[in-house]
């Protein structure tokens, strides 16, 4: 009894890590993500809901039951064609990409690049988000120009820097060439067409719920689930760090991002908004189909626009939508264009009070956090990522850390004190008398 | 015939439709703000200024002569070609920032922080503004080193700089170090064919003397925006004899716009949303055939019409405040209630553009919002036209 | 010896009356040396003093003008002392609720255990209620009361308590992540725009601000949860 036990362990040791993948173990597939064989057995080794009928564990059922629209009720055979048109390369151009490119089952279901790398080795302009917990979000795309998982899958297939198929219908032709058609038949009783190809895509999605970690237990009463640093950083979360206000966790939202748009400064750092929003009007004025601005979006300079490009609204110029804080530990690097590389670079870039732009979100602010708070936010913010991940996310802290102990580009002791304020040298070219 | 408002909304569906594929799981839902894809669709833009501003033009030109009460149909027509400011005959425009409320920058620095934003934004205007118009209360409590740090940070506009004053300058020392800094209170100056007088309009009956109140008492007094203790503003007697002598000159046909901190008419007056002696000013200035009210210390979107005069009021950039209880002009559309946890929401600069007419387009630049327009085209037909987007969370 | 009874009756009352004697008789005032110096009259907190000539005559005028430097005095060192009546000067408040209903006769009927209720419960219950309310609006209206540290209060963006709206509460408030009530968004309010540190729920500066808060908005249809 006891040896089987072991045995059974062992199995499952060996499988976990298999399937989560060390790097020794891992082949390479294209452009850099694992091969789509480590992948499924990552995948396997998750051993998440074939059939969607649990709850996933750490979701309200409420809010579960509300993200899953009325067209596309959860089965076993949808998951199943999902799961398998995740890794179906025969969607690209190429060949080569798959969703499961950028969005690496063994990577925390991004690539960890700051831009991903698509159809040619070309690079896109975002950061690819995690699909963890995609479902829950409100909208998808940093700019949220996608209403739903559904509308999302179908884009970057489409799209000439990512998976660059010609039309729709190519599509369709690729995926019967690949036997999809019974499949299809069987899980949603008609015809291959490409709605259903996101419908399926986005019903797999929806089993990706990771929202079982350490924070989750100490919410639950477990006092010394998470370190006496992070319960600090929690407390300085609500509370002197502003995080709050963004990005809150609860019952009904419990990914720890408000669904809105903020500019708070990132892309600032690169392009003159201006100039780029007067572009971005002539060029849409020309074509304003979805496609071309998923295009423009993701391939061109005017991605640094954000939801201006979908809303044309001036408080949106620059504005993304504020992320998820679930398992942000494994999810480096940060923000929508991958610019910051460790979460201590995320805590510089706040407590400076983010770059001044003309746009910047009047919610940012400059801090004045101590080195000791900001490490408290940062252990926080490491007991976010789900169990079933600990290993990687303790790999990551340290990696961070290390990095972090060598270079912190983005601080600004100046700032963050406020000594010098936001807009200061901008308004005055200097400082105001000599400064203090 | 359409309405320029029907006309508007029928554009604007019509690019929403082409932004999106016609089944209702693809619709796009875009904000209000997204009525700018109308300006996509067809509109000029200008490089400063691009939002739903021009697309709302109905008219190039205005009514002659005294404002229609009537039909809003029986006027002209849209025109065809689309206003902007790249592309109007010679009018100009001013910018403004306005009730900084500063404290020195060691004991508040949030307030230095916004008036440098302010600054930025004027700074950043392209084409730059004929003069900047500082609507009053540089500093909260009229101290010296208030005063100077907001005369240092103003010096860095590029534009030149026309002051006004506001009982937060003015009661610790009477007005004192404002003189030595911006020198008199009131004064008139010419502007391309158009009259500007800016007045002190903060004057208040002596209340302090009998309470024995020391000068910072005496400030911090008026400084409380619903402390009973102090009296209503008024132009005051002397002012207006020199305001009836500085127009007496001026030909009645000549465009007159007034800078003045309260709001020279009677909106509320436990906040001091007042002017005493408004109806006497109003008299001074109702000859005039286009006569404008620029007023500072309501931090909100404001806008009157009393006969032939238009008001409007300046945003703050240190904080908004909500709207007074009663006494709200018909004529104004509430700006969407602040959101706290923004300490910029509800507050911005904005800018005045002076048609060849000598009316004006007001202009709120919100932060973190879409710029709000009043224009002469909504004030001359009594708000009958082109009227601005109203309030989605109105207050409370 | 032995004592006689009479005689010691006598002595008594010889005492007594001597004692009694003073005791009715008023003392007399020692005529004052022309050259005597200043005298020093001193409040009986034991500390406020007031000085006067040594040889003023001594009238009701002069004592009354003694008693009214020594309160000058005492006021300018405990300039709060008058608060309340400085603060209704300053502001405006809404009255508390009409009792005078209570009053009715026949509305509690007899052998119950509260007695009639009366003015003078009604004035007890108006005044303190109003106390409080007042307190509180002095708090709400200054910034070193709060503790802020950067000088600002309450009435810079709520003059007379606007835009409280205490009848929305409890709601649930998006940028907090959770159910507030008023005072959780006083305390956001402390820490954010006010720069204080936060107040406990049972600080008295606290319970005053909600209570001048909430009673400003008398009339108004509770509705919580409205955005």
């Amino acid at each position: 009894m006891q040896t089987r036990v072991r045995i059974r362990s062992l199995v499952l040791a060996i499988l976990l890590l298999v399937g989560l993948g060390t790097a020794a173990a891992q082949q390479k597939g294209a452009h850099g993500a694992a091969s789509m064989d480590d992948q499924q057995r990552g995948l396997a080794a998750l051993a998440l809901s074939a059939d969607g009928s649990a709850v996933p564990g750490g979701v309200d059922a409420q809010t579960w039951r509300g993200a899953i629209p009325a067209d596309n009720a959860l089965d076993a055979k949808r998951i199943a064609l999902g799961r398998k048109l995740y890794f179906e390369t025969a969607l690209s151009k190429d060949g080569t990409v798959a969703c499961a490119t950028c969005h690496d089952v063994t990577r925390s279901f991004t690539d960890r690049r700051p831009v991903s790398e698509g159809f040619n080795g070309a690079l896109g302009r975002r950061n690819a988000p995690t699909t963890m917990n995609a479902a829950l979000l409100h909208t998808q795309f940093w700019d949220g120009r996608a209403e739903s998982l559904e509308d999302q899958a179908g884009q970057p297939i489409l799209n000439s820097v990512e998976m660059a198929l010609e039309s729709e219908a190519q599509a369709i032709t690729q995926l019967k060439v690949a036997g999809y058609d019974a499949p299809f038949r069987e899980a949603y009783g008609r015809d291959l067409n490409y709605e259903d190809v996101q419908r399926a895509i986005a019903a797999f999605e929806r089993t990706l719920i990771f929202l079982e970690a350490p924070f989750d237990r100490f919410l639950g009463g477990s006092h010394g689930a998470i370190s006496a640093d992070a319960r600090a950083g929690f407390e300085l979360f609500n509370g002197k760090g502003r995080c709050v206000a963004c990005h809150a966790i609860n019952r009904a939202n419990p990914l720890g991002t408000d669904n809105r748009f903020h500019n708070i400064g990132v892309s600032a750092r690169k392009q003159n908004f201006e100039q780029l929003a007067v572009k971005a009007l002539a060029l849409l004025k020309e074509d304003s189909s979805e496609k071309k601005l998923d295009e423009l979006a993701v391939g061109t300079d005017l991605s640094e626009l954000g939801r201006f490009m979908v809303t044309k609204s001036y408080a949106d110029i620059g504005a993304f939508r504020t992320s998820q804080m679930r398992n942000v530990g494994i999810t480096a690097p940060y923000m929508h264009d991958g610019s910051l590389q460790t979460l201590w670079d995320v805590m510089d870039h706040y407590n400076k009070g983010g770059e001044a732009n003309r746009y910047l979100d009047g919610g940012i602010e400059a801090l004045a956090l101590s080195d000791a708070e900001i490490e408290q936010l940062v252990a926080f913010m490491f007991t976010l990522t789900d169990e079933r991940f600990a290993r990687q996310n303790d790999a990551e802290q340290a990696r961070q850390r290390a990095l972090a102990g060598k270079q912190r580009p983005f601080r600004n002791d100046d700032l963050a004190q406020r000594k010098v304020l936001v807009f200061e040298e901008r308004a005055l070219g200097g400082k105001l008398g000599g400064g203090k | 015939m359409k309405s320029i408002e029907t006309k508007y909304m029928e554009e604007r569906e019509a690019v929403l439709r082409a932004l999106a594929r016609l089944d209702r799981r693809a619709f796009l839902k875009v904000s209000a703000g997204a009525l700018g894809a109308a300006i996509a669709a067809g509109a000029g833009v200008t490089p400063h200024s691009f939002s739903l501003v021009n697309v709302a033009h109905a008219q190039d030109k205005p009514p002659e002569g005294s404002p229609p009460e009537g039909n809003p149909g029986t006027k002209a027509g849209p025109s065809p070609a689309k206003p902007t400011l790249a592309n109007k005959p010679a009018g100009f425009t001013f910018a403004y920032i306005s009730d900084s409320h500063l404290y020195k920058r060691e004991l508040n620095d949030r307030f230095v922080r916004s008036l440098l934003r302010a600054v930025d934004d004027v700074n950043a205007m392209d084409p730059q503004p004929d003069f900047v118009l500082y609507g009053g209360d540089l500093a909260q409590l009229g101290q010296r080193e208030e005063l100077d740090l907001g005369a240092e940070i103003l010096k860095s506009l590029k534009a030149p700089v026309r002051m006004m004053v506001g009982e937060h300058d003015w009661y610790l020392d009477m007005g004192a170090r404002w003189r030595e800094l911006f020198g008199e209170p009131n004064y008139a100056f010419e502007h391309k064919g158009v009259q500007f007088v800016v007045l002190n309009s903060v004057v208040e009956e002596d209340f302090w003397t009998p309470a024995k109140l020391s000068p910072m008492e005496r400030m911090q007094t008026v400084a409380g925006l619903d402390n009973g203790k102090q009296r209503p503003f008024t132009v005051g007697e002397e002012q207006r004899a020199w305001l009836q002598k500085e127009l007496a000159s001026v030909p009645k046909t000549k465009p007159l716009i007034v800078f003045s901190h309260s709001p020279l008419y009677k909106l509320y007056k436990q906040w001091n949303f007042w002017t005493d002696d408004a109806e006497q000013v109003q008299a001074i200035l109702k000859p005039f055939q286009r006569v404008t009210v620029i007023h500072g210390h309501t931090h909100q979107i404001l806008t009157n019409r009393i006969g032939n005069i238009h008001f409007h009021g300046m945003l703050s950039t240190a904080w908004p405040w909500p709207y007074a209880p009663q006494g709200l002009p018909a004529l104004t559309i509430q700006m969407n209630r602040p959101d706290p946890f923004n300490p910029n929401d509800g507050c911005g600069d904005g800018e005045v553009l002076v048609h060849p007419d000598g009316l004006v387009d007001k202009l709120y630049k919100l932060w973190n919002r879409n710029p709000v327009t009043v224009s002469r085209a909504y004030m001359s037909s009594s708000g009958k036209q082109d009227s601005p987007l109203a309030p989605n969370s109105g207050s409370y | 010896m032995k004592s006689h009874p009479l005689l010691v009756l006598l002595l008594a009352l010889l005492t007594l009356g001597a004692c009694g004697k003073d005791e009715t008789k008023p003392r007399a005032i020692p005529t004052p040396d022309p050259a005597a110096k200043p005298v020093e009259v001193k409040l009986c907190d034991n500390h406020t003093t007031t000085t006067v000539a040594g040889d003023a005559p001594k009238t009701r005028e002069l004592g009354q003008k003694i008693a009214d430097s020594l309160m000058t005095k005492w006021k300018e060192k405990n300039p709060e002392a008058d608060w309340e009546v400085e603060e209704r000067k300053s502001r405006t408040f809404l009255p508390s609720a009409d009792n005078s209903a209570v009053l009715k006769a026949g509305s509690q009927a007899p052998g119950t255990p509260y007695r009639n209720f009366t003015q003078r419960d009604l004035d007890e219950w108006k005044r303190e209620t109003e106390t409080l309310v007042v307190a509180g609006s002095k708090v709400f209206h200054s910034g070193d009361e709060l503790g802020s540290t950067i000088a600002v209060s309450c009435d810079m963006c709520h003059p007379n308590a606007a835009n409280t709206h205490p009848e929305t509460y409890p709601k649930f408030q998006t940028q907090l992540g959770r159910v507030a009530l008023l005072r959780d968004m006083i305390n956001w309010c402390l820490e954010h725009p006010v720069r204080a540190p936060k107040m406990d729920a049972d600080d008295p500066r606290m319970r005053a601000m909600e209570a001048y808060i909430v009673s400003q908005r008398t009339g108004t249809t509770l509705s919580y949860g409205k955005h």
